[in-house]
């Protein structure tokens, strides 16, 4: 209750916070350090804002694995303390942020943090001047991880593999001629550029034509009049979760029999949530197992969030921080000794094989910083997302 | 043909929504001089009241209801608890606890219903057919229930004793009060009619944006794009503005491209003001000195 209305002063304090945090930490000044006591991780994660949406419940996640890891004597007996500090999926914010989880908080390691812009922001000083390594984080591109990047290791398979991994999928079911509906940014367009040389490598008689659409449309009316125009084989959805589920409604009601596929930003309880039973059959890549997977660990991932995050659905946005903090620590338990950053990254480059039983198993190595390319295909069912097969490798794809 | 029909219903269904958040801005401002940046925060927290009255069995009209009255509410304690004791003429001041007000309820909302986007239910379901293209009957109710509504505000504003007191104060607080109209009186009234719009405007668009904090961002700033094409002081401004940036987008985003949806709607928006600054049906206004 003391942490919900400290969360109502927020916007009120803003200003004091930042001037406060500006006389946080310098360069190099921890993060290496190991007392012996709790092992002291930290994250810059969107609590507010419009980013929150994914923050939170990723945040929650975590905490979840990270509340159940300490109840049953934490990493080889020590307990770990994850400091997470809200960005706002502000750059500044997160420089700022940085500089308090390492410089007073003295932290040995960045683990989960989320935004990939902001986090850009934030590396010079965190991976070259303070020599933190930043682990397991909430998304990611490219040249973040190829070639590998010193002290970065992530755990997310790439946007533009997914885009791939579903073009591949619709191809193999039978489409021959995709419609790739994408935001208009960049950073969306490029994903939705890789679906056409995997759907022509899966078979070269396939076309693939493009319909870009503005970022935080409402109102998917005029885009299906043209998708129904059009009459694809497949739809493949390159935009966010809200904006999924604005089109497969629109696409019920206009009549448009094409499936849908979608990325792993749709595979989210908000699309069956916003688009009801509009949903039912749409196919999406998923970077964890679903969240009804009848698994053991599966079944731990619900139990603690049910016990340690009762207000958080257990579901895939809370699935991937649980995930991020499964890997994380996995890798740390076979550290014999201080857990440092230098033990850490060394622990990362000779991980090999990592399985937490909810996400798919992950290779590192002192090249390979990218843990797995792997996604797993859901449809929704009657409501609820049910995996089809077991994960699958992206194909390979143009590499940028 | 039918693509067009679709472009065009659904920009005017969009185009509503802008107007009558954009009719709710030009009302307040009008009688109290204050751009209330806060509308579209205040209003969603009233959704997310509607949406609780909704899920206890209560229907989506009592949800409407609720909405609008939690946002008379909210409007109310707003205008007496933050805006009238800054006093008269403090424009700017009045804008950044506008502001402040808008960070607040997004704060109070996230907090209390968290950040996922809920799904809000429509007012009518179904569909319609125009020719081979299929129209939400939830749009139709939109144009409707907006239309209707402006209309009642122009009825209140052009046919009544309160209506005649509230452009009194709006070309003169002072000589309103002169002959004996408070303008404390009026602006309250105005405050609770724009969030009351506003309100109404939220619950309409929501089934079909999903619900969540910071949805009518979105909607807010294209309610000031249609209020400022049609006339910071216009009533009717602001509502045909609305409807022309709703109309508009959608034309854009089919015919010209996607990608410079908003940039050609914007262009024209610009284009338009450096013609007649005072937008198409706004008024001069001079001070002397």
């Amino acid at each position: 209750m003391v942490r919900r209305h400290l969360r109502l002063l927020v916007p009120l304090l803003t200003v004091t916070a930042l001037a406060v945090s500006a006389c946080g930490g310098s360069a190099g000044s921890g993060g290496s350090g190991d007392g012996g006591g709790s092992i002291k991780i930290g994250a810059w994660i969107p609590l507010s804002g419009p980013q929150a949406a994914s923050g939170v419940p990723q945040a929650a996640g975590a905490n979840a694995y990270f509340a159940r890891l300490n109840e049953n004597g934490g990493i080889n007996g020590r307990q770990v303390e994850w400091i997470v500090k809200d960005n706002a999926y502000d750059p500044q914010q997160t420089v700022q942020a940085a500089r308090r989880l390492i410089g007073q908080d003295q932290v040995v390691a960045i683990v989960n943090a989320n935004g990939v812009a902001p986090s850009e922001a934030a590396f010079p000083f965190v991976l070259e001047q303070s020599k933190v390594p930043v682990v397991n984080h909430y998304g990611g591109i490219e040249p973040w991880y190829e070639p590998a990047r010193p002290l970065l290791f992530g755990t997310q398979t790439l946007y533009e593999d997914q885009a791939a991994a579903m073009a591949a999928w619709a191809v193999e079911s039978g489409a021959r001629r995709l419609l790739v509906v994408h935001d208009d940014p960049k950073a969306f367009a490029d994903v939705a550029a890789q679906i056409e040389p995997a759907a022509e490598r899966a078979d070269p008689s396939t076309t693939v034509t493009a319909l870009p659409v503005k970022l935080g449309t409402t109102d998917y009316a005029p885009v299906v009049s043209s998708v129904r125009a059009a009459a694809p084989d497949a739809v493949m959805l390159i935009v966010p979760a809200p904006e999924a589920a604005a089109y497969l409604k629109e696409a019920k009601l206009q009549g448009v029999a094409a499936p849908a596929y979608g990325y792993a930003p749709t595979a989210s309880s908000t699309t069956v949530t916003l688009a009801g039973d509009a949903a039912e059959g749409f196919r999406a890549v998923s970077l964890t197992k679903v969240p009804s997977d009848p698994s053991p660990e599966m079944q731990q991932f619900r139990d603690a969030m049910a016990k340690y995050a009762p207000d958080q659905p257990a579901d895939f946005s809370t699935l991937l921080g649980y995930a991020n903090a499964a890997v994380f620590a996995e890798i740390a338990k076979t550290i014999n000794g201080p857990i440092t950053a230098e033990s850490l990254v060394a622990a990362y480059e000779n991980a090999g094989k990592v399985s937490t039983g909810v996400a798919p198993d992950m290779t590192f190595s002192a090249t390979q910083h990218l843990g797995t390319d792997d996604v797993q295909r859901t449809v929704v069912q009657g409501g609820e997302w049910v995996a089809e097969g077991d994960f699958v490798s992206a194909p390979e794809r143009v590499r940028s | 043909m039918d693509h067009l029909v679709l472009v065009v219903v659904s920009g005017i269904a969009s185009g509503a929504v802008y107007g009558l958040m954009g009719l709710g801005l030009v009302i307040i401002y009008r009688a109290t001089d204050v751009v209330n940046f806060a509308l579209a925060s205040m209003a969603t927290l009233a959704v997310y009241v509607a949406l609780m009255v909704v899920e206890q069995g209560w229907g989506v009209v009592a949800g409407i209801a609720a909405a609008v009255l939690v946002a008379v509410v909210l409007g109310l304690i707003v205008r007496e608890a933050v805006i009238r004791p800054l006093g008269a003429g403090q424009l700017f001041a009045a804008l950044v606890m506008t502001m402040g007000v808008s960070l607040i309820m997004e704060a109070v909302v996230s907090d209390f219903w968290g950040t996922q986007p809920r799904a809000f239910p429509p007012l009518v379901a179904g569909d319609m057919a125009i020719g081979s293209s299929v129209v939400a009957n939830q749009d139709l109710v939109m144009i409707a229930v907006a239309g209707a509504a402006m209309l009642a505000i122009g009825w209140l504003f052009t046919r009544t004793t309160l209506g005649s007191a509230m452009r009194a104060v709006a070309e003169s607080a002072a000589t309103a009060e002169i002959i004996g109209i408070s303008a404390q009186r009026v602006a309250r009234i105005a405050w609770a009619l724009g969030l009351g719009l506003a309100a109404l405007a939220a619950v309409l668009y929501a089934p079909k944006s999903g619900l969540s904090p910071i949805v009518l961002a979105a909607p807010l700033f294209r309610a000031f794009a249609g209020i400022f094409l049609g006339g910071l002081n216009s009533m009717h401004g602001a509502v045909i503005g609305g409807l022309v940036i709703g109309v508009l987008e959608n034309l854009a985003a089919s015919y010209v491209s996607a990608n410079f949806r908003d940039t050609f709607v914007f262009a024209l928006t610009v284009l338009i003001l450096l013609v007649r600054p005072q937008g198409i049906f706004g008024t001069r206004s001079f001070e002397r000195v």
